[in-house]
């Protein structure tokens, strides 16, 4: 046996009353690179010790606070900005509802992550190469003994003393702790070739497995069977009809949907008669007919009704909507005109709705007014 | 079965004078302010008497409720101040004169009272046959009789074990406390249905029995820290009372301030969410006018600021931090039964003033006083309770 | 049998010393198993084949083959679900409940009962995965960006449910590991084989009984007792929401919540203590599962079960307040309609037979308690039923009623999820210390120093 280093001397005692005694000896004597073992948490050893109290606390008030803002934030994001759906008459940020889901992932970020921080950071842990590990030390103390280990780097370590110390206060067995070959050179596993390796295989095989899943999987039996449904399809073949088609022409008599018939189709006088303007004469109905009426009818007729377009001089030109004719037309016979269309004005029932072709009529009435203003008007 | 007597520390004193003093002088006060706003608001008056009637019911059996439930858990840390306890809950017997106001007045207080009314509504025709004063005050006074019976049977077997140190008391005890437990149940829920959920006769909530219990059971032990602290303090209580005594009451004090906030909230949000306007418009009476400040407010002062006070460990052993959260706790109570009956009586408008405030003064008044008398006549610490010598011992 | 209260009841009869607890937990895991075991683990298996091939053929032909119909949309499948999350309770219950409560007579049964949460908890989980009709898609239960652009509706019971039971089984797991991780280290140091001996190595973290860890340890086992309690509470108070935030009357009432815990503890606590009755025998542990324990828990069952007693009277008396005849004829139903069988199987066995255990005689009686609880525990089942069969079979509409039975393949799933249970729990005894070996240790007579100032 080559000479090994020295990592510690420990000394195994009886009761919890001795690991007691030594423990606030050993602190006392001013040893800081010591440790205590025991099978069980012994009351009172924190304080002789003169541990100081435990912060994992705090980390456990961070991570809970963060998971809260965390959910919150995302529920806030997905619900009320990403792709906001009215559900159940509620607000899209409905907190009332929102609050399990935030108090869940509270709960699981505190816990589960105080726990990693204590795994990893407070107890630098999984190691299983420590010096004390594989001991006759470690094997008494996991079943009834209780143990105090005093490591050499300690800077008032003294072999001879320690002994002494641990003879003074009773021990049962004194025993000497070197290091293992490879434990001496302890890294942190992460960075380890076999555990990067590892974490490559996993990544192989998750995704690997995701694609066969999502990809080949789910369009196997049975999965695939709401895949092929007994229905017919778009631009398809089908025996049902003679012709083949799978898409059929609508019905005869078949309207679009929103539809209202015109009933003074080739009758424009009883349009003129019967059809009144529904619309008053607001602000708002009146700057929906300018735009409708600057959109669709000044190409033609000018912006002003006046027939003056660039297409004023063209035959047959657009005639001026101020004529004496104009003037003396029911708001239902210009309103005629609109939907059906006269000579070759084209019919503009499909690119306006009633509200909007009302709203025209109401604005050329406006214009109309304008050129044959009254004296009272100016008040 | 030992009947030795079991040598503790603790040596039989009066409340300071000046405490005493602060009572009798809170009484007094208090008791004017009350005739005075008899005489200037009757209505408004019996509406306050409703609160502080819940408020005191809630304080005193609750307190009950924690020596019965001490007594059958086998609690160890408690033994020493089931005394004060017991000694709260002596209340019990003045309760009902906060009743009177009310029930003199039954028509200023209960709609469901005034026969014009049932006669028109067929939701309160068919409550009739629960909510009518006959049956009312029939069953609140059986409920009230019971319950003083259960407070002599249980705390003179309490004061008769402090000379004869008789374990079979504590087993006397045990058994009247489990008998206790479901009457309690029963009753307190029926108080609650009678007295706060009557006052809107048309809602409804299977949980609100639940609810006014959580309110309870805080508020009787707040009102326990607050004296065992005080007491401790100036040296009336057993010497050798440390942090993991005081522990227990700071854990469950925090426990229940969850408890309460978990029911709230289950309540608000079954009702907010199925959006029955049959359910939700007493939620609603309590989201106009200036009540959603105040609905607002009680997510505050009765679950975010004691939960703040009470969460670090250190903080349920501190004496100045549990007597600041007993204290806010008092408060958040009174004002949750506030909440809970006021929007009845005035919707739209807040009405906080004097009034509300004259039952308080003197219920406190009241209750320092009942306290300096009952110190005078029986120890504050129950000596002869054969747990006591192991609660001394008692460590975290 | 009369009690001395100036004593201290001892935890752990007998004072046994150090290792022979860590003789006598870790025994049986280094024993092969007995024809006893076999016997056992073939019938738990019988029953978890059933309930896989009638699940196969539920995936292979879809839900159609259980009795679901128009308007009993929900069935065994969420009857289940509810029940075995009721059942995942008491562990947690036992575990951070009467830990935060610092009772000490949980120590002996904490590690089984937690172990019983995670089982009954998987098993339960098990029920909305399959109940979507098509499973492979539940990945869809968990908010992620995908092409559809969609979320999952934050606002549903339903996705709640997903967080709950998903952060109730990792929380439970984690507190469950912790706990384990002193005495996988003990294993590790008694392994006599070496496969046994890395495996408990990898396990154990590298634990050393330091006591600079210990004095971590024991704080994180109080956050984490702290967290799960209102946890626990939160899950079943969500499982509760599913129905309650529906406008279904006998659905909608504000105590589901509390009542659905109150139930959920009472149903755990009997399945607890019906098999810690079995485990206490076979393992030799009557002395760290005492009587006294037992007691305790059927103590327990009594309260929560008058709890659950109270509901009942609560919203039977409501739906008569409320003067809603709709609410009212629900519960009238309950009790008198098609289901009557099932409501009146429901009360006896919640409300009437527990109330036996008022008696001490009955209370410490090993054959009464255990037949209380299994009677609870049907009852319990029978309760979930009540809920929601008979509502959903009395819908708005008269013309929509419909009467419900279930087929082989509801009960043989049933069937199943029992033996899913039961064998990870038997697989459990062998594998893992059923009792926590360093818990015990802590909690014996002679286990902590006699003078020790404050801390």
């Amino acid at each position: 046996m080559s000479d090994k280093k020295l990592y510690s001397i420990t000394a195994l005692f009886n009761t919890p009353d001795e690991i007691s005694k030594a423990a606030e000896v050993v602190t006392n004597e001013g040893f800081k690179k010591f440790d205590v073992n025991t099978p069980y948490p012994v009351h009172g050893l924190s304080s002789r010790m003169k541990l100081k109290p435990s912060t994992l606390g705090y980390f456990a008030l961070a991570l809970g606070l963060s998971g809260a803002a965390i959910a919150l934030l995302f529920m806030y994001w997905t619900m009320s900005i990403d792709y906001p759906m009215i559900i159940g008459g509620k607000p899209f940020f409905a907190l009332p509802a929102f609050i399990p889901v935030t108090f869940e992932v509270t709960v699981l970020l505190a816990s589960v992550g105080t726990v990693l921080v204590m795994l990893f950071f407070f107890f630098r842990l999984p190691n299983n190469s420590h010096p004390l590990h594989d001991t006759e030390y470690m094997k008494k103390v996991s079943v009834d003994k209780f143990g105090v280990s005093i490591e050499a780097k300690d800077p008032i370590f003294d072999a001879e003393k320690v002994k002494q110390l641990f003879a003074s206060l009773g021990a049962e067995k004194i025993e000497e702790i070197y290091y293992d070959e490879e434990e001496i050179n302890h890294k942190h596993k992460i960075f380890e070739p076999r555990f990067i390796a590892f974490l490559f295989v996993i990544a192989i095989v998750v995704s690997g497995g995701t694609y066969f899943t999502l990809n080949k999987l789910l369009y196997m039996s049975p999965f695939n069977f709401m895949l092929d449904q007994h229905r017919i399809n778009p631009q398809t073949k089908t025996n049902i009809f003679a012709d083949g088609f799978a898409m059929r022409p609508p019905v005869d008599g078949t309207v679009a949907r929103g539809t209202i018939p015109y009933l003074y189709k080739d009758d424009p006088e009883k349009a003129g008669m019967l059809l009144s303007n529904p619309l008053l004469a607001t602000e708002e109905n009146l700057a929906l007919g300018q735009k409708k009426f600057n959109t669709f009818c000044s190409p033609c007729h000018g912006y002003f009704g006046a027939g003056d377009s660039r297409l004023n001089g063209q035959f047959p030109n657009p005639p001026s909507l101020h004529s004496e004719k104009l003037i003396q037309w029911q708001d239902g016979r210009i309103y005629h005109v609109i939907q059906v269309g006269q000579n070759i004005m084209p019919s503009y029932s499909k690119q306006l709705t009633e509200n909007e072709k009302w709203a025209i009529v109401l604005y050329i009435r406006a214009l109309q007014r304008a050129l044959n203003a009254k004296e009272d008007d100016l008040k | 079965m030992s009947s030795d007597e079991i040598k503790i520390d603790y040596t039989k004193k009066e409340i300071p004078s000046g405490f005493s003093r602060l009572g009798f002088v809170l009484l007094i006060i208090g008791l004017i302010l009350v005739i005075l706003s008899f005489i200037t608001d009757y209505n408004r008056t019996t509406q306050n008497s409703v609160i502080i009637f819940t408020f005191l019911t809630s304080i005193s059996i609750g307190s009950l409720f924690l020596v019965a439930l001490e007594y059958l858990a086998g609690a160890v840390w408690s033994v020493p101040f089931r005394r004060i306890s017991e000694i709260i809950s002596f209340i019990i017997f003045l309760i009902p004169i906060f009743a009177l106001p009310s029930l003199l007045n039954f028509h200023g207080v209960f709609h469901w009272s005034h026969p014009e009314a049932v006669a028109n509504d067929k939701l309160l025709q068919v409550k009739a046959p629960y909510l009518n004063e006959t049956f009312f005050v029939i069953r609140n006074i059986v409920i009230f009789v019971i319950w003083w019976l259960f407070y002599i049977f249980l705390t003179g077997n309490s004061k008769k074990q402090d000379s004869t140190y008789d374990q079979s008391l504590t087993r006397k005890n045990i058994k009247i406390s489990a008998v206790f437990m479901p009457f309690f149940g029963i009753s307190l829920t029926i108080i609650a249905i009678d007295w706060l959920m009557s006052l809107e006769p048309h809602w409804f909530s299977t949980i609100f029995g639940v609810y006014y219990f959580a309110g309870t059971i805080l508020s009787a032990l707040a009102c326990l820290t607050l004296m065992v602290l005080y007491l401790n303090e100036k040296g009336l209580l057993v010497k050798g009372l440390t942090k993991d005594h005081y522990y227990s009451l700071g854990a469950l004090m925090f426990a229940f301030v969850n408890f309460w906030a978990y029911i709230a909230f289950s309540q608000f949000m079954l009702i907010w969410y199925a959006n029955l306007p049959e359910e939700t418009f007493w939620f609603i009476t309590r989201w106009q006018g200036g009540w959603s400040y105040l609905s607002y407010g009680l997510i505050f002062i009765h679950f975010v600021i004691p939960y703040a006070i009470l969460l670090p460990q250190p903080a349920k052993m501190d004496p100045f931090r549990l007597k600041l959260a007993a204290i806010i706790i008092l408060l958040a109570h009174f004002y949750d039964l506030y909440w809970l009956s006021m929007p009845s009586f005035s919707k739209d408008v807040v009405l906080f003033s004097w009034y509300e405030i004259a039952f308080p003064i003197l219920a406190i008044g009241l209750f320092i006083t009942i306290f300096s008398i009952k110190s005078k006549k029986i120890n504050l610490v129950p000596i002869g309770d054969p747990k006591i010598k192991r609660a001394m011992e008692f460590k975290l | 049998m009369s009690v001395d209260y100036t004593r201290e009841v001892s935890v752990i009869e007998g004072n046994p010393s150090f290792s022979a607890v860590n003789e006598l937990i870790s025994r049986p895991l280094d024993e092969r198993p007995d024809k006893k075991f076999y016997f056992a683990l073939a019938i738990t298996l019988s029953m978890l084949g059933t309930g896989a091939v009638c699940l196969g053929i539920t995936f292979w032909f879809g839900t159609g083959v259980w009795g679901l119909n128009n308007p009993v949309g929900w069935a065994f499948d969420i009857v289940n679900f509810v029940f075995w999350v009721g059942i995942g309770h008491a562990g947690t219950l036992i575990s951070a409940i009467l830990f935060l409560f610092r009772q000490r007579w949980r120590t002996g049964i904490a590690r089984f009962a937690e172990g019983m949460t995670i089982f009954a908890v998987m098993t339960a989980g098990l029920f909305p995965l399959i109940h979507t009709g098509r499973p492979w898609l539940d990945g869809y239960l968990l908010p992620y960006p995908n092409q559809h652009h969609l979320w999952v509706n934050f606002t549903s019971p339903l996705l709640w449910d997903v967080f709950a039971v998903s952060t109730y089984f990792t929380v439970s797991f984690v507190f469950w590991y912790i706990g384990l991780m002193p005495d996988f280290a003990n294993l590790r140091d008694r392994a006599k084989s070496r496969i046994k001996k890395i495996i408990y190595s990898i396990f154990s973290l590298g634990w050393r009984h330091s006591h600079r860890h210990w004095h971590h340890y024991e704080m994180i086992y109080l956050i984490l007792a702290g967290f799960a309690t209102p946890l626990v509470l939160s899950v079943h108070t969500i499982v509760s929401f599913d129905f309650a935030v529906s406008i279904l009357p006998g659905w909608h009432t504000t105590i589901f919540p509390p009542y659905f815990v109150a139930g959920a503890v009472f149903s755990g606590f009997a399945m607890v203590q019906n098999v810690l009755i079995f485990i206490r025998k076979i393992f030799n542990m009557e002395h760290i599962i005492t009587m006294d324990t037992l007691e305790k828990m059927n103590k327990i069952m009594l309260l929560t079960g008058s709890m659950v007693g109270y509901a009942y009277g609560m919203e039977f008396f409501i739906a008569w307040y409320g003067g809603n005849p709709i609410e009212f004829f629900v519960f009238v139903n309950r009790a008198f309609g098609d289901y009557a069988w099932s409501y009146w199987v429901m009360v006896s066995c919640n409300l009437l037979f527990p109330q036996l255990f008022w008696f001490k005689k009955i209370r410490t009686n090993i054959k009464a308690m255990f037949v209380i609880g299994v009677l609870v525990n049907v009852g319990m089942w029978f309760e979930r039923f009540v809920i929601i069969v008979t509502t959903l079979s009395r819908d708005f509409l008269p013309s929509s009623w419909g009467f419900f039975t279930p087929t082989i393949f509801d009960l043989g799933i049933l069937i199943g999820s029992f033996g899913l249970f039961f064998t990870l729990l038997l697989l459990f005894t062998k594998t893992l210390p059923v009792v926590s070996i360093a818990e015990v240790k802590a909690v014996l007579d002679h286990a902590q120093p006699k003078h020790h100032h404050g801390e």
